[in-house]
């Protein structure tokens, strides 16, 4: 066997191996794509915090998930953009606590198009405790076979469409109450 | 020589995309409010998509940790328990079917509130019986604090 020969199946080998590495590697839920479009209706005079928990870190070799920082960096970002609330404040201080829990994100594992059903608890209190809403929020997102080529990416776009929506119907629901 | 290069490098990438592949997670988590140290008895609603009576290893799981645990099919709330159980088994094909995920809450028998979630993974190569994932999810679950 020549050196030509045999370097043939090795470089094809390797560029398989490269392949399925660089394809099946997943990347976390971005904040920008799970800020709602759309305007939503409803604003407040007073402040609030965010609170976020039950979110995943997303490992490379396993699949795209969301997040607490990634979710509640969208959620702050949608309040800002809609005025829901009239400012966010980090930590104690805020007129109300907004604390959101990622309950289960049911995602799927094959298809060509992905469509992942999230579930989120949504609970607004005063700053004296004072349970003002306590809802829990369930949404779906689906990215098209064509939205892109690899898994892991259909798979994160699901994630944040699901999130999107998640985010716009809570808002939706904080926005319609009056305090 | 060329040829050891080549069956070594081989060998190296076999390895690291096997050790890649086991992914594990065990996470509990308790909402900021809840007190499970009130919950005695448990109701595990049957998920209709599951296969593998999931339910009833979670009734195990937690009778095991001294709960009084009754399952069964969903029911119009309130619950007469002090708590109620659901989850998502999540099944993985790998020479056979195995369960790569299953995620566990606890919800407030009113208003299905969730209490407590939990979360196993077990990827194949680590992969566990449904019965050692719902022990996790529920030694998760009551291990869980603020």
């Amino acid at each position: 066997m020549n050196f030509s020969s045999m370097f043939r199946p090795a470089a094809l080998a390797a560029v398989c191996v490269t392949a399925a590495f660089v394809a099946g590697c997943a990347s976390p839920s971005k904040p920008e794509n799970m800020v709602p479009v759309a305007a939503i209706a409803g604003q407040h005079k007073a402040s609030t915090s965010v609170t976020v928990a039950g979110g995943k870190d997303t490992d490379s070799m396993g699949k795209s998930q969301i997040s607490n920082d990634a979710f509640q960096q969208a959620i702050v970002q949608s309040i800002e953009k809609n005025k829901t609330f009239s400012s966010v404040v980090k930590g104690a201080g805020g007129d109300y606590q907004l604390s959101v829990t990622v309950v289960n994100m049911d995602q799927p594992s094959f298809g060509f198009s992905f469509t992942v059903k999230m579930e989120a608890a949504w609970s607004l209190k005063k700053a004296d405790g004072t349970v003002v809403m306590q809802e829990i929020v369930k949404s779906e997102g689906t990215a098209g076979a064509t939205e892109a080529f690899a898994g892991v990416e259909r798979l994160r776009l699901a994630n944040e469409y699901a999130a999107r929506n998640n985010i716009a119907a809570a808002l939706e629901k904080i926005g319609k109450l009056n305090f | 020589m060329l040829q050891r290069v080549f069956a070594a490098s081989c060998l190296a990438l076999g390895l690291a995309s096997m050790t890649g592949c086991a992914v594990n997670r065990a996470e509990g988590h308790l909402m900021a409010d809840a007190d499970l140290s009130k919950v005695k008895t448990l109701y595990v609603v049957h998920n209709d998509a599951d296969k593998h009576d999931i339910d009833k290893d979670l009734k195990t799981a937690f009778e095991k940790r001294g709960f009084v645990v009754t399952n069964g099919p969903a029911q119009p709330t309130p619950y007469a328990q002090d708590a109620v159980v659901t989850y998502i088994d999540k099944w993985m094909w790998d020479i056979t079917m195995y369960l790569l995920e299953l995620q566990v809450t606890v919800r407030n028998p009113s208003n299905s509130f969730p209490l407590a979630t939990a979360d196993s993974l077990h990827t194949s190569l680590s992969r566990k019986s449904p019965a050692e994932m719902a022990d996790e999810a529920a030694a998760s679950i009551v291990a869980a604090k603020h």
